[in-house]
């Protein structure tokens, strides 16, 4: 047997290529982030600051503003939101078998839409002390409670006797957005200008609220989320297989269905909150990955995480600089950057374009 | 060692398609099951396998399924399914580690290429498995399984092959092969619980026959005994001669076993 196999045609190491990759990532999400504490609509510029530092000359305040108080935190929430987004998605299309899934086909994005649009329309009329409580964040913790809520709500319907089922959770997810937009109709038809004007934005998404406070809110959700979607690459790559054959290789495939799902609700309902309606980078990212190093889901996830990380804060830097001093919502950026891949991504499939 | 099943009944909304059939199937043996399409073969391996729900009980090396964790399940017995639709572009030879125990064989262990060899599709490893043809995928899957179970005894304790259907895509020449392949893991002291279709090739290579009618088992025994006119007839319903001549004129093919 074993001349056998000395004969064969070596196979390409797949698993080796996604190693290599990841510290290729890696330091590109350093760039990255050099090149989004570097921009901005002041004139203050990293490696002033960096010279200035090194020479031990006190920073003025205006420089300590900007970059501790604005650039850092708006650096942090890129990292995490791009992160948890691309890691969503990976985690969705694994679970739904289907590389276009998106963590918007689980209610996340419908009931945070929703949450965030009753805050931004009705949030006046709350009684004062519940406004108090959120302080001036009603709009992403609205956001947050309404994606928990649909997400919990669609697990219970397509949840029975123990076994969940992805179909029904998916039809269900569309009944229940369609039911979001007629509720969200609704609000829009009696919101005023201004209400107009913030709801339009938010579902644009942008990082530009960015505060060490939201930093702290959806940071540890976001990162304890992350952790568990990690643990699911083994179980993941079976359920490639299908769901009877994954149990059939000693994968507990409920438990590993509720760890993805909530693990998803947790990111993508955190991420929402506190950067808005943010596309495409839960699509593109893992397919350009699978692309280059094959569909494992144990290099998959972390290297969507790195990619997903270094593309939401180049969409930032890009949505800063493009027509400063005014600022574009990264939501426009990584539509207009992903939703070409995306449309190239389904010609591939049926076959019009060579690979 | 065996693979006990008592009384197992499985129901699909309120027509039970397997009602109460019990099957003794020992470690060293080729046992199939057979019997016309909608006579519950399948549903009773997926009994047998723990995918379905049903009432009985299924006691594998001595312990209830029942009570036994999917990973623990996994090291004692593996499963072919009829047929397989792959989500992503793994390649042929990650596939087949797909099936690898995290705990018995790490990623850089030989089984897979030696379980892919075994089935004569080590030159296609590097391939994408959704651009095989059905017949080739049907083989890297029984590779897959191979490499899950690759010893067939284990800690003194026989392991198991689940096959469902396992040539119904594959050429004459390949029956042959997954046939002998099953038939040599038994050899070696594993057990192995097949649903067939193809009557003939079951008479050569199995050691059991379960033949099941509307969801009842018909008979069990030696295919000399449980292969005969009168039963198959009466399965199948329709006039089944066993061991008849063909007609003059009519040529008639049927391959032979290289350990007959």
């Amino acid at each position: 047997m074993a001349a056998v196999l000395e004969d064969l045609p070596a196979v390409p190491d797949r698993m080796a290529r996604a190693r290599a990759l990841h510290w290729g990532l890696a330091g590109l999400l350093v760039l990255a982030c050099i090149a989004s504490l570097e921009t901005g609509a002041t004139g203050v510029s990293l490696s002033g600051v960096a010279t200035r530092l090194v020479q031990g000359v006190e920073l003025t305040r205006t420089e300590r503003v900007v970059l501790y108080d604005i650039r850092l935190p708006r650096l942090a929430m890129g990292l995490l939101v791009g992160a948890a987004l691309a890691v969503s998605g990976a985690v969705m299309q694994g679970l739904f078998r289907n590389p276009l899934a998106d963590p918007g086909l689980v209610g996340v994005g419908a009931g945070a839409g929703l949450g965030a649009i009753l805050a931004i329309v009705l949030g006046a009329a709350l009684p004062g002390w519940l406004l108090g409580l959120t302080g001036n964040q009603l709009t992403p913790f609205a956001a947050f409670l309404g994606g928990w809520a649909s997400t919990l709500l669609l697990y219970r319907v397509s949840t029975r006797q123990g076994r969940t089922s992805v179909a029904t959770m998916l039809l269900a997810g569309i009944a229940l957005g369609a039911l979001a937009g007629a509720v969200s109709g609704i609000l829009v038809y009696v919101a005023d200008d201004r209400q107009l004007r913030d709801l339009t934005f938010w579902g644009l998404g942008s990082l530009a609220g960015a505060s060490w406070i939201k930093v702290l809110a959806a940071g540890p959700l976001i990162l304890l989320a992350l952790g568990a979607a990690f643990a699911l690459g083994r179980g993941l790559n079976g359920l490639a297989l299908g769901e009877a054959t994954a149990a059939h290789i000693g994968i507990d495939v409920q438990r590993m269905k509720s760890v993805a799902i909530l693990a998803v609700a947790a990111a993508t309902g955190a991420a929402v909150a506190v950067s808005g309606g943010i596309g495409f980078i839960g699509i593109v990212v893992p397919h350009l990955l699978r692309l280059a190093s094959g569909p494992d889901h144990r290099t998959l996830l972390p290297n969507a995480a790195l990619l997903g990380a270094t593309l939401l804060i180049l969409a930032d830097v890009i949505a800063r600089v493009a027509i400063a001093p005014a600022e574009l919502p990264i939501g426009i950026v990584t539509a207009i950057l992903g939703a070409p891949v995306f449309l190239w991504i389904l010609l591939k499939r049926r076959g019009l374009v060579a690979p | 060692m065996s693979l006990v099943a008592e009384e197992i009944r499985v129901a699909y909304g309120r027509r039970e398609a397997v009602r109460g059939v019990g099957l003794v199937a020992l470690a060293g043996h080729v046992t199939a099951i057979v019997g016309p399409n909608g006579s519950g073969k399948s549903t009773f391996l997926g009994a047998l396998t723990g995918s379905l729900p049903f009432r009985g009980t299924v006691i594998l090396n001595g312990r209830d399924i029942a009570t036994l964790k999917p990973w623990q399940q996994a090291a004692e017995r593996a499963v072919l399914p009829q047929a397989t639709h792959l989500a992503f572009p793994f390649t042929v030879i990650e596939v087949v580690r797909l099936g690898l125990q995290s705990g018995i064989a790490g990623a850089r262990s030989d089984v897979p290429m030696r379980a892919l060899a075994r089935v004569g599709l080590a030159h296609h490893a590097g391939r994408s498995f959704q651009d095989l043809s059905g017949g080739e995928a049907q083989r890297v899957m029984l590779a897959r399984v191979l490499a899950q179970v690759w010893e067939p005894v284990a800690e003194g304790r026989p392991r198991w092959l689940l096959l469902d259907e396992p040539v119904s895509s594959l050429d004459i020449a390949h029956q042959v092969q997954v046939m002998e392949i099953a038939r040599s893991f038994a050899r070696a002291g594993g057990g192995v619980v097949a649903v067939m279709h193809d009557l003939n090739l079951t008479a050569l290579h199995a050691d059991r026959i379960l033949v099941l009618c509307e969801g009842r088992r018909l008979a069990f025994g030696a295919p000399s005994e449980v292969l005969t006119s009168d039963i198959l007839s009466r399965a199948y319903g329709c006039n089944l001669g066993v061991s008849v001549p063909p007609p003059p004129g009519v040529p008639y093919v049927l391959p032979h076993a290289a350990s007959l």
